[in-house]
Order: C-alpha cells, then sequence, then structure tokens
C-alpha cells in the first residue's frame, strides 16, 4: 500500500512547507488518480476532497484499503522503494492535491528528517498490520480445514430432533424404545421345556420371519411370524383347531434375538386372542442347542430391480479405478463429484427410510447387532442423519465432518453386511429397498467404495464450499 | 452472505422438489377397487382386501379389519402393515388378479405355500 493517514501527534501535510514544492491539481470524482502496477513519479498531499485506496487482482477481485481526507498523503512508498504502485488510488468527490514530482520529494526528506522518519514509521506499522491480516487469513483456512465437535454435535442433534419431531407427527410413528412398559409373560426353563416336548404336551411356536424359520427351527415348530400376526392368525388358529388336543398344550413360543425379542411380543398377542398356556423359553437364544432342530441349505433373498438408487449406488465402485491416477486423486474438483454423488445417494436412502421408520427398524432387527433398547432410536435417527449429512455435503458446509459421519456410517454398515454374510443370514439388505435387496460382497465392496469418497473428501475438498467466511466459489489463497 | 444463503436456499428447494417429484411413485389407480380372496383362507373365510386411490387400504377377514397402506413400484403392489411388515402383491391379468407373498419377504413368483390369490370384485377405492 502505498498511501496513509495523518498520524495522530504527527505534522500533517501543512507542516512539510510544501509552499514552494509541487503543483496543484484539481481532480473531479470518479477519476482514478494512481493506477496499481504503474511507474511512480508523484507524490500526492490532499487540500481538500476524498480519496479511496484499493488493490485489484487480474479477475477484477477488488479489496478496498483506506480512504483518505484533507492534510493527508500518498504514493510515497513506490516512490521510496522504486517499485511500482502497489494499489490504486481514485478521487471519491472533487479533490484538491498538490502534486509532487520525485525529485522534489527526494529534496523534501533530505530536509526534512521528522517526514522521513514518519513514513518509515508507517511502513513499519503497515508491516504490522500486514503480517495480522495474514495470519487472520491462515486462521480462517486452518478453520476451514479443521473438524470442530460442534459441526458433528451440529448434525447429530439436528438429526434427533428432527427425527423425534417428525415421529410425533407421522402417522406411521413408531415407539422410542420397543416394548417399553408392556407386561411380561410367564417364562420357562429349558429342562421343563424339555419335559413337556417329552411329555408331548408341548407346541413350539417360532415368531421369526419364515426365512429365517425355513433356514433353522426346531423340529416340529409352528411358525407364526410376529410382524405377520393379524394377516396370519387366522391361518395359525386354524392349523392349531386341526391339532388333536392342541388345546390343552402348553404353547412354547421361541424366536427372540438380542435385537427384538419376537417371543415376548408374539406371547402377547397369543394372549389377547384367548390362548391359555402360553409361554417363552427362558433362555431365548438357546433353543438351537437344546432342541433337535430343522435345518435347510441357506437361501439369499431374491434380487429386485432397484431403479435408480440401485443404479446410482454402483457409481462409487468407479472411485477405485479414478485413486489410481495421482492427479485425479488429488483434485478437488473430484471432492466436489464424491461430494454431490453421496449426498443424492444419502438423500435419496434417506427419504424411504424416513417416512416408514417400522419398516427399517424390523431391517435392523434383522441384522441382529443392536440390542433392543436401540433399534428404534436408531431406526428413527440414522435416516435424518443420512439426510442432513447429505445435504451438508451437497451445500459445502462443515463437508470434512460430514465426510466423516457418511464413512462412520458406511463402517458400521460394512461390519454389519460382513457378519450377515458369514452367518449366511437370510435378509434384505435395506440399503436402497425394503425388500428383495440381498446381502452380497458387492454391497461390501460399495460401501468400501463410498468411505474411499469419504476420505479423498476428507484430504481434499476445497472447492464450492459454504465456510465460516463465505462461500468459495474457486480456491481462495494465500 | 445475505447472496449465498439465498443461494442455499435455492440448492434446497430444488433438491426437495426433485426427491418429493421422483419419491411420488407410480399410480395407484389402476389397482384401487376391492378384491376376495378366491380360495377361504385358513379353510374358514374369505379375505376382503380394499385398496383405495389414496393410498390406504384394509384386509378383512372373518369381521376383523387391519388397514394399511399402499404404493405401487415397479408395477407391484407394496402393501405396508402397522407393524412395519411388506407384503409384495403381483398383479395379473391387467390387475384383475392380485398374488400376495404372505412370506413377508419378495420371491421371483408366489410362493405356492404362502400365496393368497384375489380376484377384482368391483373398480375404484
Amino acid at each position: 500500500m502505498e498511501a496513509t493517514q495523518k498520524p495522530e501527534g504527527t505534522g500533517g501535510a501543512a507542516g512539510l512547507n510544501l509552499q514552494h514544492l509541487g503543483q496543484e491539481v484539481s481532480v473531479p470524482a470518479g477519476t482514478r488518480i494512481v493506477s496499481q502496477g504503474e511507474a511512480p513519479e508523484f507524490f500526492y498531499v490532499i487540500q481538500s476532497g476524498r480519496v479511496r485506496v484499493f488493490r485489484e487482482t487480474e479477475d477484477r477481485i477488488r479489496t478496498d484499503l483506506t480512504e483518505l481526507g484533507p492534510g493527508t498523503y500518498f504514493g510515497e512508498v513506490a516512490l521510496v522503494t522504486g517499485q511500482p504502485r502497489t494499489a490504486s488510488v481514485e478521487a471519491l468527490e472533487d479533490a484538491k492535491l498538490v502534486k509532487v514530482s520525485k525529485q522534489e520529494f527526494d529534496s523534501l526528506l533530505d530536509q526534512n528528517p521528522q517526514l522521513a522518519r514518519h513514513i518509515i514509521q508507517q511502513m513499519a506499522s503497515w508491516l504490522v498490520a500486514g503480517d495480522t491480516r495474514l495470519e487472520t487469513q491462515v486462521v480462517h483456512q486452518v478453520k476451514l480445514r479443521q473438524v470442530s465437535w460442534f459441526d458433528y454435535l451440529l448434525m447429530m442433534g439436528l438429526s434427533v430432533i428432527l427425527a423425534l419431531v417428525f415421529n410425533l407427527y407421522n402417522d406411521n410413528k413408531i415407539a422410542l424404545i420397543h416394548g417399553w412398559g408392556q407386561t411380561g409373560v410367564p417364562e420357562i426353563s429349558l429342562d421343563q421345556a424339555k419335559q413337556e416336548l417329552q411329555k408331548q404336551q408341548a407346541i413350539f411356536v417360532d415368531a421369526r420371519k419364515s426365512a429365517f424359520f425355513d433356514q433353522e427351527h426346531i423340529k416340529g415348530a409352528m411358525n407364526l411370524p410376529v410382524i405377520l400376526f393379524d394377516l396370519m392368525y387366522p391361518m395359525f388358529n386354524f392349523t392349531l383347531e386341526q391339532t388333536p388336543g392342541a388345546k390343552s398344550k402348553t404353547v412354547i413360543v421361541y424366536g427372540g434375538t438380542i435385537s427384538r425379542r419376537m417371543d415376548v411380543d408374539l406371547a402377547r398377542m397369543l394372549v389377547s386372542k384367548g390362548l391359555s398356556h402360553v409361554v417363552v423359553l427362558q433362555n431365548y437364544r438357546a433353543w438351537d442347542t437344546a432342541f433337535p432342530v430343522e435345518k435347510r441349505k441357506p437361501k439369499a433373498a431374491a434380487g429386485m430391480p432397484l431403479g435408480l438408487p440401485g443404479l446410482l449406488e454402483w457409481i462409487p465402485v468407479s472411485i477405485f479405478v479414478l485413486i489410481l491416477i495421482p492427479p485425479i486423486r488429488r483434485s478437488p474438483y473430484l471432492s466436489v463429484f464424491c461430494r454431490l454423488l453421496l449426498g443424492a445417494i444419502f438423500i435419496s436412502f434417506a427419504l424411504s427410510k424416513i417416512l416408514r421408520p417400522a419398516v427399517f427398524a424390523l431391517n435392523v432387527v434383522d441384522y441382529g447387532m443392536m440390542p433392543s433398547f436401540g433399534v428404534n432410536l436408531w431406526a428413527l435417527a440414522l435416516p435424518w442423519a443420512e439426510l442432513v449429512v447429505g445435504l451438508f455435503l451437497i451445500l459445502g458446509i462443515r463437508t470434512r465432518a460430514a465426510a466423516t459421519l457418511i464413512a462412520a456410517m458406511n463402517i458400521t454398515f460394512i461390519v454389519g453386511l460382513v457378519n450377515a454374510i458369514l452367518h449366511q443370514m437370510p435378509i434384505n439388505c435395506g440399503c436402497v429397498g425394503e425388500v428383495g435387496e440381498p446381502v452380497n460382497w458387492l454391497k461390501v465392496m460399495k460401501n468400501t467404495g463410498m468411505v474411499v469418497m469419504c476420505i479423498q473428501i476428507f484430504l481434499y475438498d476445497r472447492f464450492l464450499v459454504l465456510d465460516r467466511g463465505g462461500f468459495i466459489l474457486r480456491d481462495r489463497k494465500i | 452472505m445475505k447472496k449465498d444463503l439465498l443461494k442455499c436456499a435455492a440448492i434446497l428447494v430444488i433438491i426437495v422438489m426433485g426427491l418429493v417429484l421422483g419419491g411420488c411413485g407410480e399410480s395407484r389407480s389402476p389397482f384401487a377397487g376391492t378384491y376376495k380372496s378366491v380360495e377361504p383362507f385358513a379353510g374358514k373365510n374369505f379375505v376382503d382386501l380394499t385398496l383405495h386411490e389414496d393410498g390406504r387400504g384394509t384386509w378383512t377377514l372373518a369381521g376383523k379389519t387391519i388397514e394399511f397402506t399402499w404404493v405401487v413400484n415397479e408395477g407391484k403392489i407394496w402393501i405396508y402393515t402397522k407393524t412395519g411388515a411388506i407384503i409384495i402383491v403381483s398383479p395379473s391379468d391387467s390387475g384383475r388378479m392380485l398374488s400376495a407373498d404372505m412370506t413377508g419377504d419378495w420371491h421371483p413368483g408366489c410362493p405356492p405355500n404362502a400365496c393368497i390369490v384375489f380376484k377384482r370384485v368391483s373398480e375404484g377405492g
């Protein structure tokens, strides 16, 4: 910068004894007096009017530096350093200036040590101010790259609040904790159940989905999936009526998991239908080792066409090819692509789950990894988290934190998928579609691709982002 | 900053509109109507199935009615029960016949031991 305001306590232009120096000039408002980059020829002292000092980049980004009024001067820095003008000056209103040539300025400095000292002081203070500005910019850039706890709190808090409020007004609302406050049902120990079985006084009823029942169940058990109770009970009741002596037998319900006590739910429903002698197994997870079982070869869920979201999900696999090319791997444009794609995928996934949380809760139950108290909370909050984080990615808000959260979700999904594959569970993925979506290694690969995309965003994203200082259309360099 | 917020709002509106329009699904009207099971369910009563055009529906058996919602997806009818179960129903004969897969999963074709076939009684819901 090459202009200055009159410092406090120093002589102004009047004190410089300019009577025999320079040439008075009148400048109309809007006139550019000094242009950035030109060779310096004159030093100016303002007698009346106001001027503005500014810098402008090649692509026309303008930064206003200061405004100067009567008694101040500008143009001295370029004369001292011999460098081209580092800023432009234009008149804000009609102004009168004293225009001093370089020779006159040099002689003025020789004769006026007070002015020379003042100029040195000014330049030193600019250096300090410049350092401070640079530090501010660096802090700004660092903050842009930082991930704070607040970012996570913001996204997770927003998701939970939206989930809870939406659930209040959703026609398909679910309880926050499944089975909370419901009365218990009588239990029977494994030994007693075995005795009942030996005496042929027991009817075993499996409460799980038919796919699980088909894969493995207690020999001779009946299947009444608790989720289809209302629709299937008449068939069950009819079968019971056809079984000789069934009315006097003990109905032993089993099939509960860590994620949902379907056995308890079904037992309650059977009692509500007027059945007496309904009990659940005490050690609900031991039925497959305590009783003779019938097994069938596991069958994977059949694949149903999933439409556009299913196709979108394939694109992350391409990331494995793209990251092999170093310039592309580090490209911020690839980050933008990854953000838009992941955002679109997660938003589309979220919407189907948000409207029908009970369906998604059953998907979570199928995986058998989430404790029962967390299933409904997870089923409510996760889709909203997917939606919020997806929007943050697309809009470019807190993208590094958003990418971290999406990566965390994907890692959770991968763990669930691998567990389901290794245990040959006959379940639907619940990723894109609600049914007809097999769990397989391709799903694992797609989710891994999405994790890689998140890492790319975390490391290289810096375009089209809305940071704390405004929208960055292009790379902001210091 | 104000401009930035406007840009964000515009992007949000576009996204939400796209999602809402994309999420509307297929028209329900070809399948709206009342249906009756071809055979008695559980050897006793016939099942009455009503599909209203607004996405609501009822399943009535022996005087007991269960409410549900339904959508059309890829030419199939998806019935959503309150408990979270999904029944996939495959229409045939231009929607005059419906086959409901009672396993709660999707299988190519209706499993014979868990399939209820309905015939259309009247159109419209």
